[in-house]
């Protein structure tokens, strides 16, 4: 900026150095620090595997990170990087490509942590900036924000917008590839343009701070894009640094918001949680808790959900507990308000580990303890037939997709090791081998043969 | 071949038509040959002439909340008293008995109906009795009339065969003849002969060139065609003709049961094993199994409370064996199980079922005294509530083993009909919810419910009602807004 001519009145004078002093330095401040949160986001590539089809299958894609501390540390999403990811390479913003590596997720926020390859890092001398975050609990209706990330592959793009509703509830059971997510967590929702690829990066307030990791939009509508909050974004993200994964309690109990039934339930306005339904066998089954009850207080802890948006600090509540805590729920059922003991347990996801028999051509997923809930099984034993491939002994045999396979030669599939191992001896020594397997509740057998 | 179940509801389709014309011009073509070898002088008019006063057209009405849905099947008569059987598609197996109105019973190319009773469906043979007025049966021959003679040799291979059917409502039911020969003969588990081409309509007889039953059409076969078009390769289509059939059950298979007439429009008693799920197993697994010459079912859940729970079945047993006698090997596999079914079937409650089962390595014998089977869902009770907008139906048996709970007395009723955009409808409630509680309490019976859900409905001032719903293992809470 040129300086103003010398000769000036003092009014005119006055009136410039207001505006060096209050806005030209905070505007280069805000420059210079919106510049440098550009210099930390980077451009993720991924390659997964995906047990699909009874074959190991390799899928690249494309998503978006930001750098949060000097030595490397990348958040994202947890659909962008999960455990599946076999390559992932980051591009900095000077265009500089690196390797790095998953250091933990958790698709119930939709997160995931990533270090760089700091050694490949000092070997090419190469720089990066990194980012710091906002406070989100600040956050209000109408103020503006930018996304920045990689939409379609368009590296380092920006766009602009307000915060359309800092609190949006936003639970979905197979959102993230498949896994749970947004129990826990509420979402921020923008205008700003955020369209595939985009997914794992920032959204920032005008002067570069992290508000929002970007993580997904009403594909088809008009600017609907939702972000999880810096303020959960902080806490997974030391957690998983610290630890590597985040281990959360679990007592089964899936609340409703109390909207408008009040009344029915002769409560006082802003009080209790209704329970929606009990996961079958779940801690709070055997306890005794009931769809249509309502919780008053836990530990103690007087609790109102009477809106959606309320529920996920009240499932953090529970969920925050050491696994194996003694928890007491009070409740109200009918006229009669009574304590309710029950224990944790560890929070599972309904996705089981899986793998791929590829010399019988079959992918399997074990049933997990929450897969067993849902569909009452009688127990965790078994795998799902997530895929056959054509003409390979499953498919022969008359194996399909979402079939459970119970028994492998009499011998009860607790792990997936027992089939690992069956297969191993099937390939130095090919004999027929008979499988239990479940269809809608049906058991069949059948032959796979060599 | 595929074994498929078809409806008997005759739709009009012009291509039917041109089939059937094709099929008469076919017959004038050969009927040079065929004429000196029929006997007692007889030509194959004259005997189709006489042989369509054994089949009708029967029109019955179901009754639900909403409308009055009409369907026509066809029987065949099968003795002097007017009495009717129609194939066991011909009604809905979800229609309760007290739903289906107005039989009614039209003889081919009559535009004038006769009514009719339902009498009820037979277990074992699966057909719907139905009987018509006096005033008809003058008219009609039962097809025993046509019967072989005792010892009679069953149809050949390449037999010529033939059979009637009939066209729709708007022609009268107008008679027409098809004609074909038999290709093949195989057991599923009833011998049924399946001809080149299709022989009669599902559920009318069928008969040999001297005019002699040979069999009774049953549902037809579907047939895999390559469909082309513009911008497609063809694509791989099943056909089912549901008018006219190329299969039917030998007469073996059915003279012997016409007399299975029910007592009882319920059809019961019904005899009941309680065995839920039996599979076939493949050629590969017996073999594996060392059961070289035989078949075997694999019992998928043994039900709460059953005969087959009394008598020590466990689940993930394999049958082996009725009163002593192996199951057959039988194409398709699937056979197998209607097999077994049928063997239940045709017995009645308080009979001895002889099973043996494979359990591990271990062969044991196991004798079943077979129960009464429990009320089924079309026999449950059931209420419809305007102003909610749904029909309560009493939880049964049935419902228990698709809910996995409990099969005792279990709270609530079952949605077995939401009214489109009535309050439960905007609730959110579906048919087959589970309603468990009603305003936070549990109706311990079906007229606890619905004493509970009368009082509501006539309340005029009620705003809302809440209920407790339960879907696939979840519950939820929902609030039916009234006003």
């Amino acid at each position: 900026m040129k300086p103003f001519p010398a000769r000036s009145t003092p009014a005119l004078t006055l009136g410039f150095f207001l505006y060096v002093l209050l806005v030209l330095p905070a505007f280069s401040a805000s420059t210079r620090k919106f510049n440098q949160l550009l210099e930390s986001v980077v451009r993720i590539d991924v390659r997964e595997v995906a047990f699909e089809a009874g074959a190991r299958r390799y899928s690249a894609s494309i998503g978006s990170g930001v750098i949060l501390s000097d030595d490397g540390i990348i958040l994202t999403n947890a659909h962008v990087v999960s455990p599946r990811a076999i390559e992932i390479n980051v591009t900095l913003a000077n265009l500089e490509r690196v390797g790095a590596r998953l250091i933990g997720w958790d698709h119930w926020t939709d997160l995931a942590v990533l270090r760089v390859d700091l050694v490949e890092v000092r070997r090419r001398s190469l720089k990066f900036e990194h980012a710091a975050f906002g406070d989100s609990n600040k956050l209000y209706p109408g103020q503006e924000v930018f996304a920045v990330g990689t939409p379609h592959g368009l590296t380092r793009t920006v766009t602009r917008g307000i915060i359309s509703n800092n609190n949006r509830y936003f639970e979905d059971s197979r959102a993230v590839n498949g896994y749970e997510t947004g129990a826990f967590n509420t979402w921020l929702q923008t205008d700003a343009a955020i369209n595939p690829g985009n997914s794992g990066g920032p959204l920032v307030t005008g002067d570069g701070k992290v508000i929002g990791i970007s993580s997904r939009g009403y594909l088809g509508a008009n600017n609907l894009g939702f972000a999880i909050p810096a303020a959960t974004a902080r806490r997974v993200l030391e957690q998983l640094v610290r630890d590597g994964s985040i281990v959360r309690s679990y007592v089964g109990v899936v609340p409703g918001p109390l909207q408008d039934l009040e009344n029915f339930y002769s409560l006082a306005l802003n009080t209790g949680v209704l329970i929606n339904s009990i996961d079958p066998g779940s801690p709070g089954m055997r306890a005794g808790l009931r769809g249509g009850d309502i919780v008053l207080a836990i530990d103690g802890v007087k609790v109102d959900g009477r809106f959606p948006e309320q529920l996920p600090p009240i499932q953090n509540l529970i969920a925050n507990k050491p696994v194996g805590s003694k928890v007491t729920l009070s409740v109200k059922r009918g006229p009669d308000t009574r304590d309710f003991a029950m224990v944790t347990e560890k929070l599972e996801s309904r996705v089981g580990e899986e793998w791929a028999l590829e010399k019988w051509g079959v992918s399997v997923r074990k049933v997990s303890r929450a897969f067993a809930r849902e569909n009452q099984l009688d127990d965790e034993t078994g795998v799902i037939v997530i895929g056959v491939q054509p003409g390979f002994p499953a498919d022969v045999a008359g194996l399909s997709r979402s079939d459970i396979i119970t028994k492998i030669n009499q011998l009860p599939v607790t792990t997936l090791e027992v089939l690992k191992e069956a297969q191993a001896a099937y390939q130095s020594k090919p004999e027929p081998i008979l499988l239990e397997a479940l269809r809608n509740r049906r058991v069949s057998l059948y032959i796979l043969k060599p | 071949m595929t074994f498929a179940p078809a409806w008997l509801r005759f739709s009009d389709a012009s291509s039917i038509f041109r089939v059937c014309r094709s099929g008469i011009a076919a017959w004038f073509l050969c009927l040079g040959f065929m004429a000196p070898a029929l006997v007692r002088g007889a030509t194959l008019p004259e005997l189709w002439l006489e042989r369509q006063k054994s089949v009708v057209a029967v029109e019955y009405v179901t009754e639900t909340e909403a409308d009055r849905r009409p369907t026509v099947s066809l029987g065949t008569v099968i003795d002097a008293q007017g009495t009717i059987i129609l194939p066991s598609n011909a009604i809905d197996p979800r229609a309760a008995t007290w739903q289906l109105k107005d039989f009614k019973v039209y003889a081919p190319g009559d535009a004038n109906s006769t009514p009719a009773d339902y009498l009820g469906q037979d277990a074992y043979t699966g057909w719907h009795f139905v009987r018509v007025n006096e005033a008809l049966r003058s008219r009609l021959v039962p097809v025993t009339a046509f019967a072989p003679a005792a010892g009679a040799k069953e149809p050949a291979l390449a037999d010529f065969v033939w059979g009637i059917g009939l066209r729709t409502k708007d022609e009268d039911f107008a008679p027409y003849i098809m004609q074909s020969n038999l290709a093949l003969i195989q057991a599923l588990p009833q011998r049924t002969g399946i001809a080149q081409r299709e022989v009669a309509a599902p559920g009318l007889p069928v008969f040999d060139r001297d005019g002699y039953l040979v069999g009774l059409a049953a549902s037809s076969f579907g047939q895999s065609y390559l469909q082309f078009a513009p911008g497609n390769r063809g694509v791989p289509v099943l056909q089912i003709n549901v008018e006219e059939s190329s299969a039917f059950i030998l007469a073996d298979e059915m003279l012997p049961y016409l007399g299975r007439v029910p007592k009882d429009v319920s059809g019961r008693p019904l005899a009941w094993l309680g065995a839920y799920g039996l599979e076939p197993m493949d050629r590969d697994v017996a073999k594996f199994l060392n059961l070289s010459s035989q078949s075997g079912a694999v019992v998928s859940e043994i039900l709460e409370g059953s005969p087959a729970e009394l008598a020590g079945l466990k689940a993930r047993d394999i049958i082996l064996a009725i009163d002593g006698k192996p199951l057959p090997q039988l194409k398709p596999d699937r056979v197998v199980v209607t097999y077994i079914e049928r063997e239940v079937d045709r017995r009645r409650p308080g009979e001895t079922l002889a099973l043996t089962v494979l359990r591990g390595p271990e062969r044991m014998e196991l004798k079943v005294l077979l129960g009464d089977e429990p009320k089924l869902m079309r026999e449950a009770e059931r209420k419809y509530f305007d102003r909610i907008g749904f029909t309560a139906r009493e939880f049964v048996y049935g419902d228990a083993i698709e809910r996995r709970v409990k099969a005792g007395a279990q709270p609530g009723v079952i949605v077995h009909y939401v009214k489109a955009s009535s309050p439960i409808a905007i609730a959110g409630l579906r048919q087959e919810d589970w309603i468990r509680e009603i305003d936070g309490a549990e109706p311990k019976t079906f007229a606890e419910a619905v004493t509970k859900l009368s009082d509501i409905e006539k309340d005029e001032a009620r705003a809302e009602v809440v209920m407790l719903v339960s879907r696939g293992g979840e519950t939820a809470v929902l609030r039916v807004k009234l006003k």
